[in-house]
C-alpha cells in the first residue's frame, strides 16, 4: 500500500511539492502569529518563525523523500538529463541508435529463429507433459519409428501414459483434381492424436478412437490456416469432402487456430486417421510411426524408461514377424525401448538449420560487439568533451558513483532504444532471414511474430550492450581530478594517454574481431562458389523435369509402363525438345531408393559395402540429363519384360565392384532379407554424376530399365532437353498431360532450380556471413578513422612543434601510419590465433577447404591491412599539411 | 555542540510524536512542535521543520493517517491521527525508552 502510493507521488511531482510547501507554510504562518501575540512585530516574528523552522529546502527534500519512491525518481530525473544531453548533440544519438538497433535487429531476428525452430513449446496442453518413445536403431534407421504392431501392442500394455497415440505422415500427397499438382502432406494419426495433445476443434469435430478402425472411409480434420486459406473459414464444409489424391475425405472438424501440428515449419494442412493410409498408400499400408504419450499425474520420465524396458521382451515376443531368418529374430528380440521428452515437437527444423541458426547468431554477436567497442570510441571522445561539465558537478558534491548512474543511464537509454527500434528490424528481418534460408512451404505455417522470449532477448542484449559499451567510458570520465581540469588551458594535460589507450585497446579489438569475421566469410562465401561450380557430372542447364502423378486415376500397375512410354513419345515429339526420357529418380532430388548387390564370380565378404544407389531409366536419360555413356550401350527397344534383366552402373560402382576385369557382360544380383534376385547383366557404364547431393563423394549407381519393369510406380518423372530455355515447355508438357488423362497430376521443375535449391543453405550462410563480414570491416574501419582522427586533433599541438623544429612531411605521415600499424598488427595478431581457435565451429558449412585455410587467413589479414591503411590516410594527411603556426598559436 | 541535542531528539522523536498524537486525537504538525516544546518545557529545542520527514515517514509506515482539514481558524492545514498500528509501535517505543532510561539511571547512580 505505502510503496504503491509513493510510486504514484513520483509521477505527479508537482503535486507532491505544492502539498508540502502548504503545509509548511501552515506550520510558519500559525508560529510567526503565535509569536505575534507574544508582542513581536510581524516583520520580526515572520523571521523569526522562519529561523526555528530552519533549512527550508532542506527539510522539504528530506519530507519528501519519504512520499516518493527515491530510487525512481532519480531514475526519472537522469533519464529526464540524459534525453536533454542526447538532444543537444542529435547526431551522435542517431548514429549510436541506429547502429545499436541494426545489431540488436540482426540478433533479435536470428533469435527469432531459434526460438521458433527449437525452444518453443508445441501449443497445446501441457507440453512439458509429453513424451516421445524410442528405440535403439536396430528395428529401422529412424530410431522412432515403430511398426503397426509395435504400436498397437505398446497402446495395449503401457500404464504410463494417460493418453498415447502414433503419428506417421503420407509424404506427398496431392490435393488437385488432375492438371498441375498441388502437393501437400497429410498427417496420418490414431484416434488419441488429439485428445491426448488436448486440441479442441473451433468447427466440427476432431478424431477419436472410433474413427480409426480396420477398413474405416476417408475423414479428415483440417487446420485453421486451411480452413481459412481453402474454404474462407465457413462452416458449411463440415461434412462435405476434401479431394486427396483424388480420393474423398469427409471433414470431420477445424482444430483450434494455435495448433500447426507436431513439427514448426512442417504443414499438414490435414490429418486423416491412420486407417485411412491404405485410401493414400494402397492396401499394403502400416500404421505406427512416431509413438507420443502424455505422462500420467505424477509418473516421470524416468519411470517411463523403466516401465518401457520391462515390457519390452514381453511385446517383442508378441510381435515378432513369423518369417524373420533366426539371427534377425534374436536381433529383434534385444531391441530397447527408450523415452525423450518432446515438449518442442518433432525436431525437423532443429536438426536441419540448428547449426547454420547459431553460426549465424555467433557472427551477428560478433558484429554488435565490433558496433559496441564503436559506440564506447564515441562516448570516450564525448566523455573528453564533458570533462568540465563533470569536474564541476564532482566539485559541487556529486558522488563518483552517482556520476557513473547518471552516465550508464545514457548508455541504457541509447541502447534500449536501438532494442527498441531492433524489434521493429528483427520482425521484418526474421521474415527475410526465413525466405533465405528455408524452403518456400517451411514458410506457411511458421509463426515468426516475436513473443515473450523475443522480446526478453531484446531487452537483455539492450541492457547488456548498454552496459557493455557504457561502462568503461563512464568510469574513464568520472576520474578526472576536478581542480586540473577547470584551470584554463589545463585540458591537454589532464588527459594525459590514457585516453588514447582505451581508444586504441577497442579498434585493436574490433580488427582482431573482424580478422574472424572475413575469415568466416572467406571460408563460407569459397565453399559455396565450389560447391556452385562444382562439376556435377551432367548440365544442369535447359532440362525441364516433369513429374507425373498417376494417383487419382487409379491405374492398374501393368498398365503403367505403356502409359509412361505413351507420355514420353508424346513429350518428345512436342517442338523444342532436344531429347526427352523418363527415370524414377531425378538428380540431387529427394528421394531414395538404395538396395545390396551381389557379384557374380566374386566373394563378397561379409561386412563390405555392397550398398549402391538404384534408378530406373528409359532410353536417352543420360543425353537428356547430359552425362556420358562411357562404354557399351543405352538401353533399347530390345530390352522388354520377357528379354533377360540389364542393367547400366556408374564408372563409381565398376571401380568399386569390378576393380580389375571389364564389367561389362558382368551378372550381378540383388540381395534382399530372404533370398537373391535374379542375375542382371552389366551392358553400359555411365560417368558418375551426384546423386542426392553435390558434397557427396561419387556413389556406386545401377541403373535399371523402365521397360523391364512390369508394374511401375504410380508417379514417375520425365525430363526433357530443350532448345531454348527450359520453363517454357511447361504448357506444352502440361497439354500433352492433359490429352493422355486429364486425372494425370504434374509438378514441373527445372533441373537447375533443383540444384539450385540444395545450394540455398550454403548460398544462404555464405551471402550472410559475407554481408555481416564486410559488414564488421566497415565498422572497424569507421573506429579506427575515428580514433586516428581524434588522436591527430589531439595532438595537433605536439605535432605543430615537430614540424616547427623541421620534421618531414613523410615523417609525420610516417609518424601516423606507425600508430595505424601497430594497432592494426595487433589486431591481426590476436585475430589470427582467435581465427585458429573459432573458424572450426563452421567447419559443417565448408566444402573444400579446411577451417584454418593459411590462403583464407592470409587474405584476410591483407584486406584488413589495406581498410586500415585507407582508414588512416586521411588523419595522416591532415596531420602532415598542419600549419604549425596556426596549431601553435590556439594555445 | 548544539548537534548531541538534535541527535538525542531524532532517536525519541517518534516517541515523542506518537505520544503527542495519541494524547490529543487529530492534531497537525505546528500544534505537535508547540505541545512538544511546551510540555518539554524547552528543553528539545531544534529546528521545527525537521518534524515533517519523521511525520511523513510514519504516515507512509501507517503508523499516522493524514488528512487535509480547516483549524478553527479556519486555516488549511494537514491533521494527523494515530492508527491501531501506531499505537502498537507507541507501547513499542515506550517500553524502550523505559529500559534505557532505567539503564542510564542504574548506571548513573552506581558508578
Amino acid at each position: 500500500m505505502s510503496w504503491l502510493a509513493r510510486l504514484r507521488n513520483v509521477f505527479r511531482p508537482d503535486a507532491v511539492s505544492a502539498e508540502l510547501d502548504r503545509e509548511m507554510a501552515f506550520h510558519i504562518a500559525e508560529r510567526a502569529e503565535a509569536l505575534e501575540a507574544q508582542g513581536m512585530d510581524p516583520v520580526a516574528a515572520m523571521q523569526e518563525a522562519r529561523r526555528r523552522f530552519g533549512n527550508y529546502g532542506l527539510q522539504k527534500e528530506d519530507t519528501r523523500g519519504r512520499d516518493i519512491l527515491v530510487w525512481l525518481d532519480t531514475l526519472l530525473a537522469d533519464l529526464r538529463y540524459a534525453l536533454r544531453t542526447l538532444r543537444k548533440s542529435p547526431g551522435f544519438a542517431l548514429v549510436a541508435t541506429l547502429s545499436l538497433a541494426l545489431g540488436i535487429g540482426a540478433n533479435t531476428a536470428i533469435f527469432t529463429l531459434i526460438d521458433v525452430a527449437m525452444l518453443r513449446s508445441l501449443p497445446v496442453r501441457h507440453p512439458e507433459e509429453l513424451v516421445w518413445l524410442t528405440h535403439d536403431g536396430s528395428l529401422s534407421k529412424n530410431p522412432s519409428s515403430f511398426t503397426q504392431a509395435l504400436w498397437e501392442h505398446i497402446r495395449d500394455h503401457q500404464d504410463v501414459f494417460s493418453g498415447i497415440f502414433a503419428y506417421g505422415s503420407t509424404g506427398t500427397a496431392d490435393l488437385s483434381s488432375g492438371g498441375e499438382a498441388r502437393p501437400i502432406s497429410v498427417g496420418l494419426v490414431s484416434g488419441g492424436f488429439f485428445s491426448t495433445l488436448g486440441v479442441r476443434p473451433v468447427a466440427g469435430r476432431t478424431l477419436t478412437d472410433a474413427d480409426d478402425y480396420q477398413g474405416c472411409p476417408g475423414v479428415a480434420v483440417i487446420t485453421h490456416r486451411f480452413w481459412r486459406s481453402e474454404y474462407g473459414g465457413s462452416e458449411s464444409v463440415i461434412g462435405k469432402p476434401v479431394l486427396i489424391n483424388g480420393q474423398p475425405f469427409q471433414i470431420l472438424g477445424v482444430a483450434e487456430p494455435e495448433f500447426f501440428g507436431l513439427e514448426a515449419g512442417y504443414y499438414p494442412p490435414i490429418w486423416a486417421p491412420q486407417c485411412a493410409g491404405t485410401i493414400l498408400r494402397g492396401a499394403g499400408f502400416q500404421g505406427g510411426g512416431s509413438l507420443i504419450g502424455r505422462l500420467k499425474p505424477g509418473v516421470t520420465l524416468e519411470a517411463v524408461r523403466v516401465r518401457m524396458a520391462g515390457l519390452a521382451p514381453g511385446i517383442l515376443e508378441a510381435t515378432l514377424p513369423a518369417d524373420l531368418p533366426a539371427d534377425a529374430a534374436a536381433q529383434y528380440r534385444k531391441i530397447a525401448f527408450s523415452a525423450v521428452p518432446f515438449a518442442t515437437g518433432l525436431p525437423g527444423l532443429r536438426s536441419d538449420y540448428g547449426e547454420a541458426l547459431f553460426v549465424l547468431m555467433g557472427v551477428v554477436g560478433v558484429v554488435l560487439l565490433i558496433a559496441c567497442a564503436n559506440i564506447a570510441n564515441l562516448l570516450l571522445a564525448r566523455a573528453t568533451a564533458r570533462q568540465r561539465e563533470i569536474a564541476v558537478r564532482l566539485a559541487l558534491g556529486a558522488s563518483r558513483l552517482r556520476l557513473i548512474r547518471q552516465l550508464l543511464t545514457e548508455s541504457l537509454l541509447l541502447s534500449l532504444s536501438g532494442a527498441a527500434m531492433g524489434l521493429i528490424f528483427a520482425v521484418w528481418g526474421s521474415r527475410a532471414l526465413a525466405g533465405l534460408l528455408l524452403r518456400p512451404q517451411q514458410m506457411i505455417s511458421l509463426e515468426l511474430s516475436p513473443d515473450l522470449t523475443v522480446l526478453g532477448f531484446s531487452i537483455a542484449v539492450g541492457i547488456l550492450t548498454g552496459v557493455l559499451f557504457g561502462l568503461a567510458p563512464a568510469w574513464r570520465a568520472v576520474r578526472v581530478d576536478p581542480h586540473t581540469a577547470m584551470k584554463p588551458g589545463g585540458r591537454g594535460v589532464a588527459e594525459g594517454h590514457s585516453r588514447f589507450r582505451a581508444g586504441k585497446a577497442l579498434v585493436v579489438a574490433q580488427t582482431a574481431l573482424s580478422l574472424v569475421m572475413i575469415a568466416c566469410a572467406g571460408l563460407l562465401l569459397g565453399s559455396w562458389r565450389r560447391l556452385a561450380t562444382i562439376d556435377p557430372g551432367f548440365r544442369s542447364e535447359g532440362v525441364l523435369l516433369a513429374g507425373v502423378n498417376t494417383r487419382r486415376a487409379q491405374v492398374p500397375g501393368e498398365q503403367l509402363g505403356a502409359i509412361y512410354g505413351r507420355i514420353l513419345e508424346r513429350l518428345r515429339s512436342l517442338p523444342g525438345v532436344v531429347v526427352a526420357s523418363a527415370a524414377d529418380r531425378t538428380p540431387i532430388g529427394n528421394s531414395n531408393w538404395d538396395g545390396d548387390i551381389d557379384v557374380e564370380g566374386s566373394e563378397t565378404a561379409s561386412g563390405t559395402d555392397t550398398r549402391v544407389q538404384l534408378n530406373r531409366l528409359s532410353e536417352g536419360y543420360f543425353s537428356t540429363i547430359g552425362a556420358g555413356l562411357l562404354a557399351g550401350r543405352d538401353f533399347n527397344r530390345s530390352d522388354g519384360l520377357g528379354s533377360p534383366p540389364v542393367a547400366i552402373v556408374s564408372r563409381e560402382t565398376v571401380r568399386r565392384f569390378f576393380p580389375d576385369a571389364p564389367a561389362i557382360g558382368r551378372h550381378f544380383r540383388f540381395r534382399y532379407t530372404r533370398g537373391f534376385s535374379a542375375p542382371f547383366e552389366i551392358i553400359g557404364i555411365a560417368s558418375n554424376t551426384k546423386d542426392h547431393d553435390l558434397r557427396e563423394e561419387s556413389q556406386p549407381i545401377v541403373y535399371l530399365a523402365l521397360s523391364q519393369e512390369a508394374t511401375p510406380g504410380p508417379s514417375f518423372n520425365f525430363a526433357l532437353r530443350t532448345e531454348g530455355p527450359a520453363a517454357a515447355l511447361g504448357s506444352g508438357v502440361k497439354a500433352v498431360l492433359a490429352d493422355i488423362d486429364p486425372r494425370f497430376s504434374l509438378e514441373l521443375r527445372t533441373l537447375k532450380g533443383q540444384v539450385d535449391a540444395s545450394l540455398k543453405l550454403p548460398r544462404a550462410i555464405g551471402m550472410l556471413a559475407g554481408f555481416f563480414g564486410a559488414l564488421a570491416l566497415l565498422l572497424a574501419s569507421i573506429g579506427l578513422y575515428g580514433t586516428m582522427a581524434y588522436t591527430v586533433s589531439r595532438r595537433r599541438n605536439e605535432i605543430g612543434v615537430r614540424i616547427a623544429l623541421g620534421a618531414a612531411q613523410a615523417r609525420i605521415v610516417r609518424m601516423v601510419l606507425g600508430d595505424v600499424g601497430r594497432m592494426v598488427g595487433a589486431g591481426i595478431v590476436i585475430g589470427i590465433g582467435l581465427s585458429l581457435a573459432l573458424t572450426r565451429l563452421v567447419a559443417a558449412f565448408l566444402y573444400g577447404v579446411e577451417p584454418n585455410d593459411p590462403v583464407t587467413l592470409s587474405l584476410s589479414a591483407l584486406a584488413l591491412v589495406a581498410v586500415g591503411l585507407g582508414a588512416a590516410l586521411l588523419p595522416a594527411r591532415r596531420a602532415a599539411r598542419l600549419d604549425p603556426v596556426a596549431a601553435l598559436r590556439e594555445e | 555542540m548544539a548537534k548531541t541535542k538534535n541527535d538525542i531528539l531524532q532517536g525519541t522523536l517518534a516517541l515523542l510524536v506518537l505520544k503527542t498524537i495519541a494524547a490529543q486525537g487529530k492534531t497537525h504538525g505546528y500544534a505537535i512542535s508547540s505541545h512538544v516544546q511546551r510540555v518539554s518545557d524547552d528543553l528539545l529545542r531544534v529546528e521545527e521543520g525537521s518534524l515533517y520527514p519523521a511525520l511523513h515517514r510514519m504516515a507512509q509506515d501507517g503508523w499516522l493517517k493524514a488528512e487535509w482539514g480547516t483549524t478553527e481558524k479556519n486555516r488549511e492545514a494537514r491533521f494527523y491521527t494515530i492508527t491501531p498500528l501506531g499505537r502498537k509501535q507507541l507501547e513499542l517505543e515506550e517500553a524502550s525508552w523505559a529500559r534505557l532510561r532505567d539503564g542510564v539511571q542504574r548506571v548513573l547512580r552506581y558508578a
